[in-house]
């Protein structure tokens, strides 16, 4: 069987995706080019969104154990 | 009503608006140099001069602060605010940690040279050195500052290699 293709578009002459130690570098390069006020919007949006994803998670546990009928 | 995740901003206006001297530390500041890391804690550390407390408990006041955990509610005073210990608080704007001092027992005055003044938005903002972040984490016992450690170290590679091209 063929490896399956590699998800990350890559050629010899860009820098590395990932470092040694794996951590992805290409997530820092993109985070250095805003300000530290957008910056602190994205961790901002980042914290809404996980919690709204948390809750969304308690509810549908909720429904699964006490459901309503 | 209170939030469950700490309304940055809104929180640092209430600081400003009070001239509260902090340095923003932990996630939050690594953030804040370039670290694309996620955290849910606001953690400053406070000049514990008598000035200072007094203008902190003003703001923690106006931000309807008291000490998260307790089935009672209790509020910060001066007296608390003085000691080297952690204030885990809940806002109006969410949780919020004033931390008198931390790793190694440093504080306000002993952070400030190893700090620099940002802008978010209008707001004079004090936050560590990412550099001197690093040393802190480094010397951390906690787990949880040990992994963001690398993506700390190549944000800093990253930055410096920005400045140089």
């Amino acid at each position: 069987m063929d490896t399956p293709p590699r998800l990350i578009l890559y050629s010899e002459e860009d820098r590395p995706a990932y470092s040694e130690d794996g951590v992805d570098l290409t997530l820092i390069r993109w985070m250095l080019t805003f300000t530290p006020t957008e910056r602190l919007n994205i961790l901002q949006q980042n914290m809404i969104s996980i919690n709204r994803l948390k809750n969304a998670g308690i509810r549908a546990a909720t429904h699964r154990n006490f459901p309503r009928s | 009503m209170q939030e469950s995740v700490p309304q940055l901003i809104e929180i640092f206006r209430v600081l400003d608006n009070h001239q509260v001297e902090f340095i923003v530390v932990g996630g939050v500041c690594a953030v804040l140099h370039g670290a694309p890391i996620t955290t849910f804690d606001l953690d400053l550390v406070h000049s514990r001069t008598p000035e200072n407390l007094n203008c902190l408990l003003n703001a923690l006041i106006d931000l309807k602060a008291s000490y998260r955990g307790h089935s009672k509610r209790i509020q910060p005073d001066v007296k608390l605010l003085a000691s080297p210990g952690h204030h885990l608080l809940i806002t109006r704007f969410g949780p919020l940690d004033f931390l008198g001092t931390i790793e190694k027992g440093l504080g306000y005055s002993d952070l400030i040279r190893n700090s620099e003044k940002i802008h978010i938005e209008n707001l004079g903002v004090r936050i560590l050195s990412l550099e001197y972040l690093i040393e802190i984490k480094e010397v951390a016992s906690r787990e949880k500052d040990r992994l963001t450690l690398p993506v700390l170290k190549h944000t800093l590679k990253e930055r410096e290699k920005n400045k140089k091209a």
